[in-house]
């Protein structure tokens, strides 16, 4: 097909951030790729579906968002790992200087449920506004913004218990996180 | 670089709650406090954590396959894709 460059490099620009979604849902690079290919190719050959001045970004999300979904749905047994298999993804991670404190958050992340993880990953690192999030994820705005409050919420809660609860082998950092920063 | 024998809850010194304690557990007024400014210094990092997470895989840009794949559907002159 011959499509105007323009449209071709709304495409292109926003992959970056499409791959960060994918492997936000699948926690695998391998299965997060298959799916941004996947969804490029469905999006182009629907290109005329697409409405010139309307937001790409949230359309391309919405059809790989759709596409996960419905592989989720066919892959019942994997489902019920995916958030073992997010989780799994921290282990390829050396705990390098920085890293243990990154690790801990991941680890937090992927112990919320994944329409909260999703909606709060849309909004605090997508970026898209309530309004785009609900669209993507075919949901009420009210929604979406009790799943990111149910999301801080947790987190915060994770984290904070990790923080001040939990005396495990790595208190030393958590001592530096309570102490509120790097000194 | 703090040593790590105690979580530094920042309240009064008779207070002060050691982490080897298993007091520590409970809800004492000093410990509710410090989950209060916890929170919200945890609520601050959730945001730039999760951002920094995503931006890690934003700034590997588009993988060359990717790109190879949709210049060559888009400059088709008969629909393939």
């Amino acid at each position: 097909m011959k499509l105007d460059p323009a449209i071709r490099d709304q495409v292109l620009a926003t992959v970056p951030s499409l791959r960060a979604f994918a492997i936000s849902l699948s926690g695998n690079v391998d299965r997060a790729d298959d799916l941004v290919q996947e969804t490029l190719l469905r999006a182009l050959a629907h290109i005329d579906s697409f409405q010139p001045g309307t937001n790409m970004p949230a359309w391309l999300f919405t059809i790989l968002r759709n596409l996960f979904r419905s592989e989720y749905r066919k892959r019942r047994r994997e489902v019920e790992d995916a958030d073992g298999r997010f989780a799994e993804t921290l282990k390829s991670h050396p705990e390098q200087t920085g890293r243990v404190e990154f690790n801990e958050f991941r680890a937090a992340l992927a112990k919320l449920p994944s329409d909260q993880r999703e909606a709060l990953i849309l909004v605090g690192a997508s970026g898209f506004s309530y309004e785009d999030a609900a669209a993507i994820c075919g949901c009420a705005v009210g929604t979406i913004k009790s799943r990111v409050n149910r999301a801080r919420t947790r987190l915060s809660d994770l984290l904070a218990i990790d923080n001040v609860d939990d005396f495990g082998p790595d208190r030393a950092t958590r001592a530096v996180l309570a102490g509120g920063g790097r000194n | 670089m703090t040593t790590g024998k105690t979580v530094n809850l920042q309240g009064p010194p008779a207070n002060e709650v050691k982490a080897d304690e298993p007091e520590a557990m409970g809800k004492t007024a000093t410990h509710r406090k410090a989950e209060v400014r916890l929170g919200r210094e945890i609520q601050a990092r959730i945001g730039q954590q999760l951002r920094g997470m995503y931006d890690e895989v934003v700034n590997q840009g588009v993988p060359k396959h990717i790109d190879d794949l949709v210049r060559r559907l888009t400059d088709q002159d008969d629909g393939v894709a």
